[in-house]
């Protein structure tokens, strides 16, 4: 039985439900009971250690509680402990599938407070490793989707483009998936010389690729279509109230990049459209990532055509001791807006830093839009947020 | 292997061989369906697959049946052990029951039912029971939710496999396995696929359905409910479930090959291999058994809802239609033939 405050809870919370959910009163009356179900963390489909506390009412999902901070690792703490550019492999460990975009963040926040010229060429490097960054994020979070709705193949095929551009990072910044490469006042190293031919040849390949391993195979498919068509139906309203970003935003059709609407870097000098969607449902949150990859691949063929020759490392003095005051970045990752603000006494190291990650707003979705879906939608519409664990606990 | 038995007059005696002869089978069959599951996926995903155990890793299923025998077997506190245990064997007895009256050859059939098809119907049926079972003694949310899909499942879609069994039950005449072969002649064209063919569809699908594989495998639901009924079973109870999964799948995919592809008929007359055409029913056993596992590295899940939707409103209708189509033209033709 449930308690009537509960019941009134309830009913604020399954507003989405519309005439999927049994009527309390019926439930009542034959006596019929919820379920409690507890959902992670140790979970295969949880995208790391969320878990979600759920109310079933056979197979609907009555009540979704997301709880998170299994993999709290006082991040912003440890980071007002070291010095600044200390920081920035602490920040690699964030959003693990944006290493490169959490770095870009912090680092503008930096470049805020220091107010250094960054060398054009170090601009574009950064550019350019963001970008195959979001390739190396969305292409995944495919797989992660067609996985999660039982189909296991495309995630093999969407590692194996990974792997690809995993070597590229490789090769640049000598480590896999913790870089340490954009610094403060421009990037570790330049690129080695032969990285441009492997980029091109990598692009040439995944463009070969693209239409048939990742459009055909899952857009063609009747049970595809089925399964995230209508599924956690946002309206734009609702997706700005949630406080939604990156592509779970603009698959409702609101075009907010930050890359265009609070430019950084050398975005304005490159040709890209910031790709919406007016399905605001799973599905549309697919076709944006698709498209979204094809805008990257196009951002990296113009930074390296447009890289120009020189250092990549402003001068500056060995030791960062920006002046007091704040400074803030903030960078387009892979699933929405990550932003770093940096707190400065005048000291070697931050007096507060504050990450907003977009893994972590996002979440604000399931509570929301789980509520009337059944069990099984719990998956893709993980798949519309695909929140990244560390990300979300910092 | 029948042309033996033949010499056996004792009942009892033949019956203790052919069964013996059935689980020898079914447990190798179950252990080759598993190391070509995994070859299958390997391929289809730009893998290897196994290839260290043994030759091209072909002693690989000898290497996974050892690890399971020294595997302990966990159950959970607080199951309902007696139904916990007898579960696995509820799923495992009726997969390897039906082999008995599944025709390898003309001889070669270890049970010769004029009731062939109603044992099959009756037999897979407790295959349900298991899955109850299995979900209800274990005591646990997910394996719960598991098993009540299971159950749903397979009843539904029990309902138009029988119904698409009907039309080869009119056109042969017959509820016999070996009678349904013989009618259906050796030349491919006269197939009970072609003729039946709306019907062969539904029998095909909805037996995917039944050895609830992806795209129906709701019961299992890894990715939601992680293993479903199946969640608390370890060591060799998993192994027995695994088995009976494998096992009615080489099931559904004889009874396939039997009841529309001509079971042990060769395509072309020409073709007739005499005493060794148990190789062309293995051959088109598996293939019905490959297409099952292309489809199951394929294709997403289907939600539950849409699962219902799909066996009641369509398959269960096309079934029906057909089936009066098929009477209406035996009418119509009986003169003629």
């Amino acid at each position: 039985m449930l308690s009537e405050e509960r019941r009134a809870d309830q009913s604020a919370l399954t507003e989405p439900a519309s005439g999927r959910l049994v009527n309390p009163d019926v439930r009542d009356e034959f006596g019929l009971e919820t379920i409690d179900m507890n959902m992670g963390p140790q979970h295969p489909a949880m995208h790391g250690l969320l878990r979600l506390i759920l109310e079933l009412d056979g197979e609907t999902v009555v009540r979704c509680d997301p709880i998170m901070g299994y993999l709290h690792r006082c991040q912003e703490k440890i980071a007002e402990n070291r010095m600044y550019p200390a920081v920035i492999p602490m920040t690699d460990r964030l959003d693990y599938f944006a290493n490169m975009h959490n770095e870009h963040g912090y680092v503008l926040a930096v470049e805020d407070l220091l107010d250094v010229e960054i060398p054009p060429r170090a601009e574009y490097i950064r550019v350019l490793m963001c970008e195959l960054m979001r390739l190396a994020s969305h292409i995944p979070s495919i797989g992660f989707l067609l996985l999660e709705l039982g189909a296991f193949t495309p995630i093999l095929y969407a590692f194996r483009e990974r792997e690809r551009i995993q070597s590229i990072f490789e090769a640049v910044t000598g480590a896999r998936m913790m870089f340490h490469y954009i610094r403060i006042g421009g990037v570790k190293a330049d690129l080695p010389p032969d990285i441009p031919e492997k980029i091109w040849s990598f692009i040439e390949g995944l463009e070969k690729n693209f239409q048939s391993d990742f459009v055909d195979l899952i857009e063609g498919n009747e049970i595809f279509i089925s399964r995230t068509r209508g599924v956690a139906k946002m309206t734009q309203e609702k997706a700005v109230e949630m406080g939604l970003t990156g592509p779970p935003l603009r698959c409702t059709g609101v075009d907010f990049d930050i890359r265009l609407d609070y430019p950084y870097s050398v975005y304005p000098e490159l040709k890209f459209d910031v790709i919406t969607d007016t399905g605001g449902d799973v599905e549309a949150s697919y076709r944006v990532r698709i498209a979204e990859c094809l805008e990257s691949i196009k951002i990296i063929k113009q930074c390296l055509e447009k890289m120009p020759e020189g250092a990549v490392m402003a001068e500056m003095g060995r030791r960062i001791r920006p002046p007091e005051g704040e400074g803030f970045g903030r960078v387009e990752s892979p699933r929405g807006e990550f932003a770093v603000h940096i707190v400065s006494d005048g000291s070697d190291t931050p007096y507060r830093v504050h990450y907003r990650d977009p893994s972590f707003v996002n979440m604000q979705l399931l509570q929301e839009m789980v509520p009337g879906h059944y069990l099984p939608d719990i998956m893709p519409i993980m798949g519309l947020v695909d929140p990244v664990s560390g990300g979300w606990d910092k | 292997m029948g042309t033996v038995l033949q010499y056996l007059d004792q009942e009892p005696l033949r019956f203790l061989i052919s069964f013996a002869l059935v689980l020898f089978l079914v447990l190798n069959l179950a252990a080759v369906l598993t190391m070509a599951e995994r070859k299958v996926s390997a391929y289809i995903q730009l893998r290897y697959g196994p290839n260290r155990v043994g030759p091209r890793g072909l002693l690989q299923p000898a290497a996974d049946v050892f690890k399971l025998f020294t595997k302990e077997n966990v159950s959970p506190g607080r199951s309902d052990l007696w139904v916990f245990l007898a579960a696995p064997i509820a799923m495992f007895l009726p997969a390897a029951l039906v082999w008995l009256v599944i025709p390898f050859a003309p001889d070669a059939v270890m049970a010769n039912l004029n009731v062939g098809i109603v044992f099959f119907i009756a037999v897979t049926s407790i295959g349900a029971l298991g899955v109850v079972m299995a979900g209800y003694g274990s005591r646990s949310t997910f394996s719960l939710l598991g098993a009540l899909r299971g159950a749903a499942q397979m009843i539904s879609y029990e309902v138009p496999l029988i119904l698409s069994l009907l039309g080869v039950v009119m056109l042969a005449g017959s509820l016999s396995f070996v009678d349904v072969v013989i009618a259906q002649g050796d030349t491919f064209w006269t197939w009970y696929f072609l003729p039946l063919f709306p019907m062969f569809i539904v029998f095909y699908v909805s037996s995917i359905a039944e050895v609830k594989r992806v795209p129906f495998d709701l019961p299992e639901g890894e990715s939601e409910i992680v293993g479903g009924f199946m969640i608390e079973y370890s060591g060799m109870t998993w192994a027995l479930i695994q088995a009976a999964e494998f096992a009615s799948m080489g099931l559904m995919s004889a009874i396939t090959a039997t009841l529309f592809l001509g079971g042990w008929q060769p395509p072309l007359p020409f073709l007739d291999l005499g005493a060794f055409n148990w190789v062309w029913f293995g051959l088109k056993t598996a293939l019905i058994m490959f297409t099952f596992q292309w489809i199951r590295w394929s294709v997403p899940r289907l939600r539950m809802d849409q699962l219902m939707d799909f066996g009641w409103k369509v398959l269960v209708p096309i079934t029906l239609i057909y089936l009066f189509i098929v009477a209406a033209a035996m009418l119509i033709f009986q003169e003629v033939l």
